[in-house]
């Protein structure tokens, strides 16, 4: 059997996936996309929810695992949607931030992530059966994905002291990247270091003050979602053509990207193989391993096993995070000294909120991979251990002689994975794959930029989260091909490789030149007090809407948004709320303020309140 | 000429807990030495291959130091140091 392109071959998907609440199409969509491209057949049952969809997971010679992917938490079926789990989450509040106030992402984000989850939660219970456990039913829910998403957000306005109060709209939606050229061209830029920056600004004549506030303003994004620019920078750039500027970049070492149009990216060579396999690529290891050799069980699917973390920042760490939340034993290196990222306010016990957000359940090791006793330590650790991750720069491991292949001498049986960027095209890793030039690249920026009032994409980590869901989603996966079929290997992931998965549809219907069905209602609508989101996905939802509103609404959608806002002007997004849900429409307040989330009884289940208000696991095992 | 320093709260084990320390320095540089001089090991924090560690933002009242003259941006009397971690990428 040829496992390598189809690592789940062998398994299905059966249950609800023809018959679905509207609201879930998108995530059922992607369950589907993904299941594919895994190797899982899907096969159609009659089982639905009015709060989401069930489907079992059947691995060979395993009980079904019963897969609940529900709307809120606790299954509750008050009107979830891609739309109103933004708006109840605070996911639109961070998102607006720096885009002109609370708006929809404008990409089915939440129903990606939660897609991706409930397939990894099926993967890790089969593992958890295959090495003795009982897990039999895993619940994921569209609320749960969206609070682990926003979980750095979220301890950051939480904590007691010197909390963030960062509300949307609170910067300008134009003075912040990316930036638009004399000629039109709007365009992200990259550089991890200083230098670079100021070399650049000093060669368009900016004073270095202005230059050193621009560079405040750039480190702020990956934090807080806020980048607000001086003026003067962005007036600068508006003067000169994007040609010139890409001369000027390459002269001060920045790296630089035009936000490019899905049509673009659908004529990339690499785009055909990620829409074919998934944001995943597996290579073949050692085959021949026990097949259900892993030791050590527990409450959890993955207790037990033992997983290294050699990552930085937000993608590696969240994928560590992930595995911690499914049991495994999560020992993260770090340089001697700690991870600066520890001491960036604010802070609670001396560390930095942010960084516990995503580190909480790991033990720490300290030390340098890049000394030779470094380097055996690792191979010592690695040997022991069931999983190895990292997210090093292209190239470093190699470099460092700890590949796949390095690791994989000292331990056959080890699944080695990566957590990239930019993924297996080469030409693109002269730039720094990060979240915003991925967003560029990828075509996701052009599609948020649609919903929002800036020209570009979020600068809430869209796909630093989404790549880390995705790289976890991998290995579960990969541990899984391990026990069914006794083949280790290395599994790639990256944030291109997330992004594409993110715009899969559309993508896909672009390339089939089909128009893909959106919703016919999805706005966000300013009432007597607060704004509001309402979502209708087909015709007989706008019918019960018009009824709800007793008011006529016109099909065309600007006419019909005008009226809209006028029945909405009578009452405020609480009142209007609970009179939509009683028409059975997906309709939620807008959550503006992050540090009364947990006030909302629909996402309370997802969180739990310590020092700082924390995403709890997005999985729920029985 | 006393500086005022803002000491992030990872550096504050080797400043006896201090929030805020007051020192004598003309240039960043010096103001870093004598800082060692004080409270041993804060500089090796702080530099590295004698330049500003690049996980480290160092500003003079409000301007980053990188964007000034770096080690050799000269302090006056009155001026507000502060040292904060910084982390570009996501």
């Amino acid at each position: 059997m040829n496992t390598t392109a189809l690592p789940l071959k062998g398994c299905t998907l059966a249950g609800a996936i023809t018959s679905i609440p509207p609201c879930f199409t998108p995530a059922v969509s992607s369950l589907r996309h993904q299941a594919r491209a895994l190797g899982v057949d899907l096969s159609h049952g009659a089982a639905t929810s009015t709060s989401g969809v069930v489907f079992d997971f059947l691995a060979p010679g395993l009980d079904p695992i019963a897969t609940h992917l529900l709307g809120w938490a606790d299954g509750r079926p008050d009107g979830a949607s891609e739309l109103t789990v933004q708006a109840a989450s605070g996911l639109m509040a961070v998102h607006g931030r720096a885009s002109g106030g609370a708006r929809p992402l404008g990409v089915d984000y939440v129903s990606t992530l939660a897609a991706s989850l409930a397939l990894q939660g099926s993967c890790a219970a089969a593992v958890g059966q295959l090495r003795g456990g009982g897990h039999r039913r895993v619940d994921v829910s569209l609320a749960g994905a969206a609070s682990l998403a926003i979980g750095q957000y979220l301890a950051d306005a939480t904590v007691s002291e010197g909390a963030e109060r960062l509300l949307p709209g609170c910067t300008s939606p134009h003075d912040r990247p990316p930036f638009t050229s004399a000629d039109g061209v709007v365009f992200e830029m990259e550089t991890l270091d200083a230098e670079p920056w100021r070399r650049f600004w000093s060669g368009l004549g900016i004073p270095g003050e202005l230059a050193g506030k621009g560079w405040s303003a750039f480190l702020l994004r990956y934090a807080k979602a806020v980048s607000p620019m001086p003026a003067e920078l962005m007036e600068a750039l508006s003067r000169l053509p994007y040609a010139l500027i890409a001369e000027y970049c390459a002269e001060a070492g920045l790296s630089i990207c035009p936000l490019r149009s899905l049509s673009e990216r659908l004529q990339d060579d690499d785009l055909p193989l990620l829409l074919e396999q998934g944001p995943w690529h597996f290579t073949p290891g050692s085959s021949g391993l026990a097949t259900t050799g892993l030791g050590g069980r527990g409450d959890l699917p993955l207790s037990g096993l033992k997983v290294i973390e050699s990552c930085r920042r937000i993608q590696g760490p969240l994928a560590g995070h992930l595995m911690a939340l499914l049991g495994a034993e999560v020992i993260r290196i770090e340089l001697p000294g700690g991870d600066p990222l520890r001491g960036m306010p604010p802070l609670v016990d001396g560390c930095s909120v942010r960084f516990d957000a995503l580190n909480r359940h790991k033990e720490v090791c300290e030390l340098d991979i890049k000394s030779a006793r470094g380097r055996t330590e690792l191979l010592e650790l690695a040997s022991q251990a069931d999983v190895f991750l990292h997210n090093w720069a292209p190239g470093k491991a190699a470099e460092l002689n700890l590949d796949h292949t390095d690791l994989a001498r000292v331990n056959p049986a080890l699944i080695y994975a990566y957590a990239g960027g930019w993924g297996d095209d080469c030409r693109l890793h002269a730039m720094p794959g990060t979240d915003f030039m991925v967003q560029a690249h990828s075509g996701v920026a052009r599609q948020i930029a649609r919903r929002s009032a800036s020209a570009g994409g979020s600068l809430f980590t869209v796909l630093d989260v989404l790549g880390g869901v995705v790289a976890a989603q991998g290995i579960s996966v990969a541990l899984l091909k391990r026990c069914l079929y006794g083949e280790a290997g290395r599994v790639d992931s990256s944030l291109l490789g997330a992004a594409t998965l993110l715009c899969s549809a559309e993508l896909q219907a672009l390339r089939d030149g089909k128009a893909l069905a959106q919703p016919l209602v999805a706005g966000v609508y300013p009432t007597a007090a607060g704004l509001l989101a309402i979502e209708c996905r087909d015709s007989e939802e706008v019918k019960r809407l018009r009824y709800a509103l007793d008011y006529p609404l016109d099909t065309e959608p600007v006419l019909r948004d005008e009226q809209i806002v006028r029945c909405l002007a009578s009452h405020d997004m609480w009142a209007w709320q609970d009179h939509l849900r009683e028409s059975g429409l997906a309709a939620s307040a807008v959550r503006e303020d992050l540090s009364a989330v947990h006030e909302d009884e629909r996402i309370t289940p997802c969180l739990r309140t310590e020092a700082y208000t924390q995403a709890k696991s997005p999985w729920s095992f029985t | 000429m006393p500086i005022s320093v803002s000491i992030p709260t990872l550096l504050r084990p080797l400043t006896q807990d201090q929030k805020r320390i007051e020192v004598e320095g003309a240039t960043v540089r010096e103001l870093i030495e004598r800082m060692d001089n004080q409270y041993p090991g804060i500089k090796q924090r702080l530099l590295d291959g004698g330049e500003m560690h690049r996980f480290v933002n160092v500003y003079v009242n409000d301007d980053d130091i990188r964007f000034v003259d770096n080690l050799g941006t000269v302090l006056k009397d009155g001026d507000n140091v502060t040292i904060l971690p910084a982390v570009a990428g996501g």
